[in-house]
């Protein structure tokens, strides 16, 4: 019984009751779009606005690209150090775990002090700290925690650290890897995308979004939001498809986030 | 094929230990005794099973010989060399209860890791691990991933890597623990067929008494606090078959064993050689 | 050693090699502004730009406005406080919010098909960015005489923050229970509610605790953050971009805000950590069997 239920309809049929829930009530109500805009009038505005809006999830995008890029290898590359040397680790992982309940977005005015305020450089090194953090922490777990069996066994075989690295704890780290991209990815977005409330170019979807509000062009304001989540949406499926492509099909490999 | 000779002073000897003693945690309030004053001797060619209650020591002995512990006092010869040597030569494979293979990797690959790390070329890899293969009857599984295969199909893939470079020596820590008593019985077939075929020496450790009078030339009893050897068992069943282990001479052997095991169960004496022959 | 004392005792190990890692940032930053005396850097090493550690420091003393009584690190102090309630009462909400949907969703199957992939979804809409709209939306509700102020759509967006993640792990800890302890229960004819408080629960709390600690640190960011871009008075992130104004005359007081936002965090996060030991302290030390 439980498997005749699917995956497919039943997301649908939630989605589909509450846009229509949602469509009623602005009707019935007659909500003013200041209060709770439409989903007709939303999809309206998105559809006439929408080289705009692209244009605007490019830059945006663009941004949380360059930071995804940047943090990732500097995750990598200290998750590496961190398992070659103890004290890195030492010294990283109880900063990592405190640093995460600190707001880092809150470090962009002193990047845009240090940095030109005009350039993207700011947004994208805020945005490349927040990335990094997920990706250090999982892949630093990926690289540790290797089964002590096949520990045993490559020591047996006479491996050096180096081929140890190469031929078991880097393919044992992979799926830690895809959990932490997983979580950086939509993240990269958001971290672009609020950076932009602090100053610099105005092109991208959060200082729209900003500006829309102020304008209280709210329907235009949540066209944007859709953007900005479709923008999301498509970071993160790309990360499927990429973890799709890199590793087979496993069995009920445990990971955790 | 024959096994190769390695030690050029005493040919026949595979591992030479005396006077071994290895302790855990010294100084400190759980301190344990895992080997004391242990003594054997296994000449080429011969398969030996280590058998005991928990904590007898004889999986550390076996990590012992395999460098994989190191120990405290006595002295470790494999083939006539120190462990470490013999470890970084490749003179022994090694097959743990875990199949431990590599899920990244498929059935073929898992075989052929022993060989790319001793840096043989990709034809000759593939060759091996083709033969190899063969021996464990998995030849048509050769691109299948581990998790695809069951416990018993794992284990097979195990022994045939602890094969791959064709080392002289190879160690076994209870491979068969955790399969279902049917399962077992083939295999422990199977690996005395590839014993008759290789001329291997084999050093097995076991918590079942049939297991090791089965596949053994000689048992090897155990018993913990301290982890001594407490009695060796020749068993002398000759070539095995489908009725060796319903036989009389089998059974004797069996309580031959259980007597030794039962024996040094509550016994607090040092360790006393005992050495019987059926 | 009692496992608690252990716990502390590698805690303080943690701390100490955190304090490490603190100074040598601070002997990095040093570091860099001497080299950008040297030679020309890709940024700003100014005094303005990148403050010396000990003009921070000495922020903390300096009154907060010229001729005013409190100091910044007074101001700081009651700022983060404030932060800090709003931050409490989004983790409340959104914790509550987190379990009720776990529940429901582990109890019936289409819920969890039909909803999962939208808690998901949820993640990806940047809802910091919409706190404008929030606060638009929010200024035009009433509950009866309650009036709903700005400080209700911060803790708003904390909670929507913050509800996320404690209701993925909630989920996967009520689904822990191994099929053999179901069973269990099922031979003693126990009722759903009474399998979910007496087996579903316990099990629960090895998935549930990281989990708080996730959405403890997405509360205080989305406090925060929501703070920035509400314009909320009273917090700790409005006194930021205050400071930050300031960097010309006063470079040092933005740096005292920041580390007045991150020691809330580290609050926060000590406090879980409290909870941590008191939940966890008669579970065996590898999860449960």
């Amino acid at each position: 019984m439980n498997t005749k239920l699917g995956y497919v309809w039943p997301p649908i049929l939630v989605a589909t009751i509450f846009l229509g829930g949602w469509q009623l009530l602005v009707v019935v109500q007659d909500l003013k779009p200041f209060l709770l805009p439409a989903p007709s009038l939303i999809a309206s505005e998105f559809s006439s606005g929408a080289t705009l809006m692209w244009g605007a999830a490019y830059y945006t995008a663009t941004t949380a690209f360059l930071g995804l890029i940047f943090g990732t290898v500097l995750g990598l590359i200290t998750a590496l150090l961190a398992q070659r040397f103890i004290t890195v680790d030492k010294l990283a992982a109880p900063l990592a775990a405190g640093l995460a309940t600190v707001p880092i977005i809150a470090l962009t005015p002193i990047l845009n002090n240090m940095f030109n305020i005009t350039s993207r450089t700011p947004r994208v090194l805020v945005t490349a700290i927040i990335v990094l953090f997920p990706i250090f922490v999982n892949v630093t777990r990926g690289l540790i925690q290797v089964n002590a069996t096949q520990l045993e066994l490559m020591r047996s075989l006479n491996a050096t650290p180096r081929t140890t690295l190469r031929v078991l704890r880097v393919p044992n780290a992979i799926p830690f890897f895809f959990t932490g991209l997983k979580i950086a990815a939509p993240l990269a977005v958001i971290a672009a995308l609020v950076a932009e409330y602090f100053g610099g170019p105005q092109q991208g979807l959060g200082s729209r979004i900003a500006s829309a509000a102020a304008n209280t062009a709210y329907g235009r304001a949540w066209a944007y939001v859709l953007a900005a989540i479709i923008t999301g949406l498509i970071f993160y499926l790309a990360i499927i498809a990429l973890e799709r492509l890199v590793t087979p099909r496993t069995a009920q490999v445990t990971t955790t986030a | 094929m024959t096994p190769t000779q390695l030690d050029s002073k005493n040919p026949g000897s595979a591992l030479a230990i005396s006077g071994l003693s290895k302790v855990f945690n010294v100084g400190n309030p759980n301190e344990v005794t895992a080997l004391s004053d242990v003594h054997l001797d296994v000449h080429t060619g011969e398969f030996i099973s280590l058998i005991g209650p928990s904590g007898c020591g004889k999986s550390t002995l076996l990590r012992v010989i395999g460098d994989l512990t190191a120990f405290d006092s006595g002295s470790v010869q494999v083939a006539g060399k120190s462990p470490e040597e013999a470890r970084k030569e490749r003179l022994y494979g090694i097959a743990f209860q875990q199949a431990a293979l590599f899920d990244w990797r498929t059935v073929t690959r898992n075989i052929e890791l022993p060989l790319e790390l001793a840096g043989w070329q990709k034809s000759q890899r593939q060759e091996r691990s083709a033969e190899l293969l063969d021996m464990v009857q998995l030849s048509d599984f050769a691109h299948h991933r581990p998790w695809e295969l069951s416990g018993g199909m794992q284990q097979r893939v195990a022994i045939a890597r602890s094969l791959a470079v064709d080392p002289p020596l190879l160690l076994m820590d209870e491979p068969f623990g955790a399969l279902d008593e049917m399962t077992r019985e083939r295999m422990q077939n199977e690996l005395l067929k590839i014993r008759m075929e290789t001329g291997k020496t084999i050093v097995f450790v076991t918590h079942s008494i049939p297991e090791a009078v089965y596949l053994s030339d000689r048992v090897v009893v155990m018993s913990p606090r301290p982890g001594r050897i407490t009695a060796e068992i020749e068993v002398n069943l000759g070539d095995r078959n489908e009725m060796t282990r319903e036989s009389d001479h089998f059974f004797r052997c069996v309580t031959s064993v259980r007597e030794a095991l039962r024996v040094h169960d509550t016994s607090n004496s040092t360790s006393s050689s005992h050495r019987g022959e059926i | 050693m009692s496992a608690t004392r252990e716990r502390i005792a590698k805690g303080s190990v943690s701390l100490l090699w955190a304090l490490a890692g603190i100074a040598l940032i601070a002997i990095m930053w040093e570091l860099t502004k001497f080299v950008g005396t040297l030679i020309e850097l890709p940024f700003n090493t100014s005094d303005q730009a990148m403050p010396h550690v000990w003009t921070m420091l000495s922020g903390f003393t300096v009154p907060e406005v010229r001729g005013s009584e409190t100091t910044v690190f007074q101001a700081v102090v009651s700022a983060a406080s404030y932060s800090f309630t709003l931050a409490l009462g989004g983790f409340v909400i959104g914790v509550t919010v987190g379990l009720i949907l776990a529940i429901v969703m582990q109890r019936f199957l289409f819920m969890e098909r039909g909803l999962l992939p939208f808690v998901i979804a949820s993640q990806t809409v940047p809802l910091i960015a919409l706190a404008p709209l929030i606060v638009g939306i929010g200024n035009q509700i009433s509950f009866g005489p309650v009036q709903w102020s700005t400080t209700y759509s911060v803790m708003f967006i904390a909670a929507y923050l913050a509800f996320f993640p404690l209701s993925i792990g909630a989920l996967r800890g009520l689904h822990a229970p191994s099929p053999t302890s179901l069973e269990l229960m099922r031979s003693y004819a126990a009722s759903n509610n009474k399998v979910l408080w007496k087996l579903r629960f316990p099990s629960s709390i090895p998935y549930l605790v990281p989990a708080l600690k996730v959405s403890a640190a997405a509360s205080v960011v989305g406090t925060v953050v929501a703070e920035i871009s509400t314009g909320v008075r009273g917090g700790i992130g409005r006194l930021m971009v205050e400071y930050a104004r300031e960097t010309t005359s006063q470079p040092a007081k933005v740096y005292v805000a920041v580390f007045g936002a991150i020691a809330l965090g580290l609050v926060v996060a000590a406090v879980i950590a409290a909870v941590d030991v008191l939940l966890t302290r008669n579970l065996p030390k590898k999860g449960l069997t």
